[in-house]
């Protein structure tokens, strides 16, 4: 049993990256996740050493991820919204080095320089690519605080063994909320780094060469053919999800992050009132858990998707029922967060013709 | 009416307009303002002076920064 603490979301992934053996962070502060590099700067130097950098820019701020990267290093920087959108090149340059990081996107609401509240409207953004080129992230999306630590320490492990950039998709609603969470034990800092990190050239050692740039396109095939095969991989091994209620459920109520926590308490409501309803959360975006809902698909009457964006996610659930099954989708935009009674009453409407 | 008997200090700069001080409060005294802090978010603030000091708001703020005083009348 760990230490057990009442925090806030983006404190809890502050004390998470520290705990984690995080060996650099560099950000840049926008509301709705100031706060990790407020915490960060005033506690992690002193207790592991960290190194906790507040860039110039978000564009600077993931180069410096790069470079650290490069050197085997734990990395991490946190954005919002239009801080993950300047940021977009820089992923798409580690993604094709294939280096190990973690981005943290606390989403606020868009498109522009929108507002501060929360929204969900990164995830095509975050999950079909966002930068230039074939690439991928694994995108994990948590649904509470607790959620927020745990990924922290799973997000680095995932990016480590398959070298890939990995992405924490929050929204503003989690990265301000308060509520119990365990924090797992301080793990040591790395001391020892793998093959391909830049520490040195010594006598006797190999050059290791990070790089994005490949002229011939012959060599620019290969590193693509190998990202692909690294993503059938992941695709094959990493999908986790969660399901509540399902086995008897004549309607799946699904959603990542806070919307399938609208989800949860409209599926409650539903079944209050007797209708058979059970949950689909995905808990990584990318990979995409398609087999469960393909699996459900022949046996349910419908899915509702509850989003706060203006139909994202929703794609990918039709994309996996191949039409077997009624899908509609509710959602808020902008930084409106749904209630659960509106959310209920629009699958009333949807599914069992009015009241 | 009967004279104002509380107070209440809000620190601003730490809310995140998040309503729940509003919405508890059964004299209606809160509201959030049209300014905005340094994070840019719309703070509580006090609109009206008919305070009880029922201590509602500062018991449901998730940031605990909300004081109440309360005068003790005899």
């Amino acid at each position: 049993m760990g230490e057990i603490k009442l925090m806030k979301g983006n404190e809890a992934l502050s004390e998470a990256l520290i705990r984690a053996g995080c060996d650099g962070y560099f950000g840049y502060p926008i509301t709705p996740q100031s706060e990790v590099i407020e915490y960060l700067s005033r506690e992690a130097n002193a207790r592991t050493g960290m190194v906790v950098l507040q860039a110039e820019s978000e564009v600077a701020s993931i180069n410096m991820v790069y470079g650290a990267a490069g050197t085997g290093r734990r990395v991490c920087t946190t954005s919002s919204s239009p801080g993950i959108s300047l940021m977009q090149e820089g992923i798409s340059y580690i993604a094709s080095a294939e280096l190990p990081c973690l981005v943290v996107n606390i989403v606020r609401g868009g498109p522009g320089l929108g507002t501060i509240q929360p929204s969900q409207a990164d995830y095509f953004q975050a999950t079909k690519g966002g930068g230039h080129g074939d690439y991928h992230m694994i995108v994990l999306a948590p649904y509470n605080v607790q959620e927020m630590v745990d990924h922290v320490k799973l997000g680095f492990e995932l990016g480590e063994k398959y070298r890939t950039p990995v992405m924490i998709l929050g929204d503003g609603a989690l990265g301000q909320m308060m509520e119990k969470v365990e924090l797992f034990e301080q793990m040591p800092r790395k001391t020892e780094f793998p093959d391909w990190a830049t520490t040195g050239k010594k006598e006797g050692i190999h050059r290791s060469i990070i790089t994005s740039l490949f002229i011939q396109p012959e060599v620019m095939e290969q590193v693509n053919l190998r990202l692909q095969a690294k993503y059938r991989e992941i695709e094959k091994n990493e999908v986790l999800y969660q399901t509540i209620n399902c086995e008897d459920a004549d309607y799946i109520f699904t959603g990542f992050g806070l919307g399938s926590r609208i989800a949860m308490k409209a599926m409650e409501m539903a079944r209050e009132k007797g209708h058979k309803v059970g949950l689909i959360r995905p808990i990584t975006v990318y990979p995409f858990p398609y087999d469960i809902y393909k699996e459900f698909a022949g046996k349910v009457k419908g899915i509702l998707d509850i989003e706060m964006n203006a139909g994202q996610m929703v794609e990918d659930v039709r994309l996996a029922v191949e039409g077997k099954t009624q899908v509609e989708f509710y959602g808020r935009m902008g930084g409106m967060i749904a209630g659960p009674d509106e959310v209920y009453e629009y699958f009333e409407e949807k599914f069992l013709g009015g009241k | 009416m009967a004279k104002s008997l509380g107070d209440v200090i809000i620190d601003i700069e730490k809310c995140k307009g998040c309503e729940l001080c509003i919405d508890s409060c059964p004299q209606e005294t809160l509201a959030l303002a049209p300014r905005i802090n340094q994070k840019g978010y719309h703070y509580a603030v006090k609109v009206q002076d008919n305070c009880t000091g029922c201590l509602n708001c500062a018991l449901v703020c998730p940031e605990a920064i909300i004081s109440v005083y309360r005068k003790i009348v005899k």
